[in-house]
């Protein structure tokens, strides 16, 4: 691996990239003259669309139903009408006499009726009604002006009365309020750009990155360039290392000319508007923080976006497997439209969430330096992980040379026969999810205890029976509804037990370093403050899911990712996570599930698996229940978390019971 | 030279099963000699070649260019081997001098070197008019001149041809042919592939006939003319497939 050679790649693709018309135009001349184009045009349309409104003015029906009877009121009357008068744009009619129907037929925006009535202290008061509809954007600002006018008619009102009485006006001021606001304009600049800046820059990043990177391999294969690539005496590293580079150089020059031309036409636009903003700079150094967290985001879509490429036998394919990846992060970067979600150390270790968040804080200039740096820091990681995998993927030569006939309609076509692909497991784990959260939640709220036993058996377990009873499979064999041997059995409640310990352990290490919510402590909590007998919470927390989902996850849809059993149940376990629906808790029910694959797929019975769920599930119960009696406070720490050496004990525990385990279902050898 | 042996490749099936694309293969190609690689589409031709240019790994055999190890001198194996085959495209938006630069330090080649080998060989193969137009515009015998320029831009001593005149005219095919004589006349050793018999018949010292990926017979156009007594090449790649097939038949028989 030598970076000169990865330098002639990269040299040799930017050359080409930049002789590409459509590329120039999008990186480059798009993003110059986008955005001037879009602010001025929304303002121009924003200002043109008030003016117009205003200048289509208003006809205000006056109707007087007091100087008839009450000549005192003729000079407040008049003064009314006068103020109406001079607003701008409007006419004030006396109310004609098809008044209704010209309102009717919008003829006339608003009717103003003056009558009066009396105080208790046996004062008049007039009265002013403004018939209007609120629903009109003109009529809206209609009423806006009409109340005004009234409004400063009341002053003189009162003014005159006070003369009359020979009180100085100024009496009846006794306070003034004058709001201060401390937010600079920068700051206001900030929340406001802070709320879609992310959205922009992570959506230009990702789809500039995407088409370059769609180009660099699969256009290579498609227009059958790669393989003359190969022979070169440019080593496979070395190629990844210089198509790699090109789609992150070419992403960050992407995103640097979008700030850029961002900030001048917002400045140009502000100065045109001329209003509040007038002096306010835009904040230029936090523009410079967001390029540097950029920096890593930009790396890490370069090596996904290039292993997708990699694996695409054309640059049609490669788009179509863009678009997951451009989806998600969209979605992900939606996030700063969240008002109340700000990042934290946990938000952080999430990927484009935390750059979204951080963008936020970085421009209301509220961020912690950590925020930054562990953002960056995670990034990096997936990135160092992407880069490798890409590495890896270019060395594989299955994937490299995917043949014709490997295309998706034939696998499903091929595999027709065999229900069990991993697309109609994502398809069947994604329905159980939608029901979880839709129905799950849904009967979960009304009444846990109920919405529980209705959950596991009714959505996880239920269909799992019929889909294999409509497909004629037999249950005992494609769940391995086996009888576990004796000494498995034995094993498993040392197993089940000692990585409870220490998946609690690690949980509350997780808690320590990212504090969970409190309000998500209370919630899981209630589960516990159920009123109801204890051996209902048992069935319902612990054997119920212990059989359900555990047909559901190490049963049925382990069976569809592969015959690779380790890959089935790192895939299975990862799915058992996500199904918990609870970032908190992803990485310990992520381990357990490794653990409960491995027991099933080990031994070949699912029994072993459902009665270390079961423990497990019933320790956690066990414990919240009698965590003040004498035989088990000495080990825990608090209500529900064991105190360090029992963990410390705990490991060897499960590293012995797991190597006897290992040992016991050896297979047996053939002789 | 190369030197192959008991090569075995195998592509995995959608079914589980593994497909035998190259099954056994054995040969040699020394300097100063054209080996013809012969064969119907699907033979297993370029797989072969492919394995040749560390492309693919084989699942098993052995197989050397220049004395280097395919599998574990790969970077050796390419600096040694020129490698040319007629559906190669080129990068439309780079004109050739640009393009032969781009391999020839790819290579390792200074840069002095290259621009006088460009200059040497685009007044032997006569493209100086077209040397800095972008390739796009290069009609397919050009571009198939700029590919042979790129692929002895190193001065390999070894040169694979992947059914270098697929898709070529008459005159443009002999542009090819003249300059895989040329590489023979130059000392360096040869392999190419084709499945038209006139072109094995007119350029090759020996010819391999492969078949399903196995090799039916190899030696000198007089000797095969001889063991099978047909003077016609067709003929005698249509004999020698017919007995590859009486063999697997009889084989088939006694299991
Ligand atoms: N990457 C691959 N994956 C799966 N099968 C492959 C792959 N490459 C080649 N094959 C199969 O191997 C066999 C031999 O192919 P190969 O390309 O070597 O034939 P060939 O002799 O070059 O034929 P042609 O004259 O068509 O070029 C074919 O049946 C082909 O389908
Ligand atoms: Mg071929």
């Amino acid at each position: 691996m030598s970076f000169k050679k990865a330098l002639i790649v990269y040299r040799k693709e930017l050359l080409e990239l930049l002789r590409d018309r459509r590329t120039l135009f999008a990186t480059v001349v798009l993003p110059v003259i986008m955005y001037p184009l879009l602010f001025m045009g929304f303002s121009a349309i924003m200002s043109r669309q008030a003016g117009v409104l205003e200048k289509r003015g208003a006809t205000v029906a006056w109707v007087d139903s007091l100087s008839i009877r009450n000549a005192d009121s003729g000079s407040f009357s008049k003064s009314i009408q006068d103020n109406l008068a001079k607003l701008e744009y409007f006419t004030v009619v006396p109310a004609p006499k098809a008044l209704k129907q010209l309102y009717a037929e919008e003829e006339i925006q608003a009717i103003v009726t003056l009558s009066d009535s009396l105080s208790k202290q046996g004062l008049a008061t007039y009265k002013l009604q403004v018939q209007y509809d609120a629903s009109g954007e003109r009529e809206r600002m209609i009423y806006g002006k009409i109340e005004k006018a009234l409004l400063a008619t009341e002053k003189a009102e009162i003014n005159r009365r006070l003369v009359t009485l020979k009180v100085n006006p100024e009496l009846i001021k006794p306070m003034v309020i004058v709001p201060r606001d401390t937010s600079t304009a920068e700051k206001k600049m900030g929340s406001f750009l802070g709320m879609f800046l992310p959205y922009i820059m992570i959506l230009t990043l990702v789809a500039g990155a995407a088409t370059i990177a769609a180009d660099l391999v699969a256009g290579e294969k498609e227009r059958r360039t790669l393989e003359t690539l190969l022979v070169s005496s440019a080593s496979r590293s070395e190629i990844v290392w210089g198509k790699y580079l090109t789609i992150f150089t070419m992403a960050m020059v992407n995103v640097t000319i979008n700030l850029v031309s961002l900030s001048f036409s917002l400045r140009f636009l502000m100065s045109q508007s001329g209003l509040e903003t007038q002096g306010l700079q835009l904040p230029i150094s936090a523009f410079l923080i967001l390029l540097l967290a950029m920096v890593p985001l930009a790396s890490l879509f370069a090596a996904l976006l290039l292993s997708i490429s990699t694996f695409s036998r054309n640059m049609k394919e490669a788009r179509t497997y863009e678009q997951p990846i451009m989806m998600v992060s969209m979605l992900l970067g939606m996030i700063s439209f969240v008002p109340s979600i700000e990042i934290n150390n946990l938000l952080a270790l999430v990927p484009v969430v935390n750059i979204s968040l951080l963008f936020k804080a970085v421009m209301i200039n509220e961020y912690a330096l950590s925020h930054l740096l562990l953002t960056i820091g995670t990034t990096l990681v997936l990135d160092a992980i992407a880069i490798w995998a890409t590495v890896k993927l270019f060395n594989t030569e299955s994937v490299l040379f995917r043949s014709e006939d490997d295309s998706n309609v034939k696998i499903s076509r091929a595999n027709k026969r065999s229900f069990f692909n991993p697309f109609y497991g994502l398809v069947y784990f994604a329905i159980a999810v939608l029901a979880l959260f839709y129905l799950g939640g849904k009967w979960q709220a009304a009444n846990l205890v109920r919405g529980l036993q209705m959950t596991e058996l009714a959505l996880i377990l239920l269909p799992v029976l019929i889909v294999l009873r409509l497909l004629k499979l037999k249950p005992k064999e494609t769940l391995r509804l086996k009888l576990p041997r004796l000494q498995e059995v034995a094993l498993v409640p040392f197993i089940a037990v000692s990585a409870a310990v220490l998946v609690t352990l690690a949980a509350q290490l997780i808690n320590a370093v990212f504090p969970f919510p409190p309000e998500y402590m209370e919630s899981m909590s209630k589960i516990f403050q159920q009123d109801v007998s204890l051996g209902m919470m048992f069935l319902v927390i612990a054997i119920l899911p212990g059989i359900c989902e555990e047909v559901l996850f190490r049963g049925f849809l382990i069976r569809f990712f592969g015959d690779k059993a380790r890959n089935a149940v790192i895939i299975s376990a990862l799915l058992f996570a996500i199904f918990h629906l609870d970032p908190f808790r992803f990485l310990p029910v992520f381990l357990l599930g490794l653990l409960l694959g491995y027991l099933t797929v080990r031994s070949g019975s699912i029994i072993n698996s459902m009665l270390s769920h079961a423990i497990n599930n019933g320790l956690a119960l066990l414990v919240v229940t009698y965590a003040s009696q004498p035989w088990l406070k000495p080990l825990l720490q608090d209500a529900e978390n064991f105190k360090l050496w029992v963990g410390l004990l705990a490991l060897p525990v499960l590293a012995t019971s797991l190597w006897m385990f290992h040992k016991v279902t050896a297979p047996k050898e053939l002789n | 030279m190369i030197a192959v042996q008991a090569l075995v490749k195998e592509f995995p099936k959608k079914d589980g099963t593994t497909f035998r694309a190259v099954d056994e293969v054995s040969f040699e190609a020394a300097h100063g000699e054209i080996v013809c690689l012969l064969g119907v589409n699907g033979a297993g031709k370029t797989t072969t070649m492919r394995i040749l240019s560390t492309v693919f790994k084989p699942q098993s055999g052995k197989a050397s260019i220049e004395g280097f190890d395919v599998l574990t001198q790969g970077d050796q194996v390419r600096r040694n081997l020129g490698f040319l085959s007629g559906d190669t495209g080129l990068y439309a938006r780079l004109t050739p001098r640009e393009f032969i630069h781009y391999f020839g330090r790819l290579y390792g080649v200074q840069d002095n070197a290259i621009k006088r080998r460009i200059e040497e060989m685009s007044a032997l193969l006569d493209m100086r008019e077209f040397l800095d137009k972008k390739m796009e515009f290069l009609s397919t015998g050009m571009k198939q001149k700029v590919s042979i320029v790129r692929s002895i831009i190193h001065d390999p001593p070894v040169m694979i041809f992947d059914e270098p005149t697929a898709g070529l005219d008459i005159l443009t095919a002999r542009n090819i042919i003249a300059f895989i004589r040329d590489c023979k006349q130059r000392g360096k050793c040869v392999l190419f592939s084709t499945h038209i018999m006139r072109e094995a018949e007119r350029l090759a010292d020996r010819v391999i006939m492969i078949h399903q990926g196995r090799i039916l017979t190899q030696g000198s156009l007089p000797s095969l003319r001889e063991e099978s007594g047909l003077t016609d090449l067709d003929d005698i790649f249509v004999y020698y497939v017919n007995q590859a097939s009486a063999d697997a038949k009889v084989e088939a028989h006694e299991f």
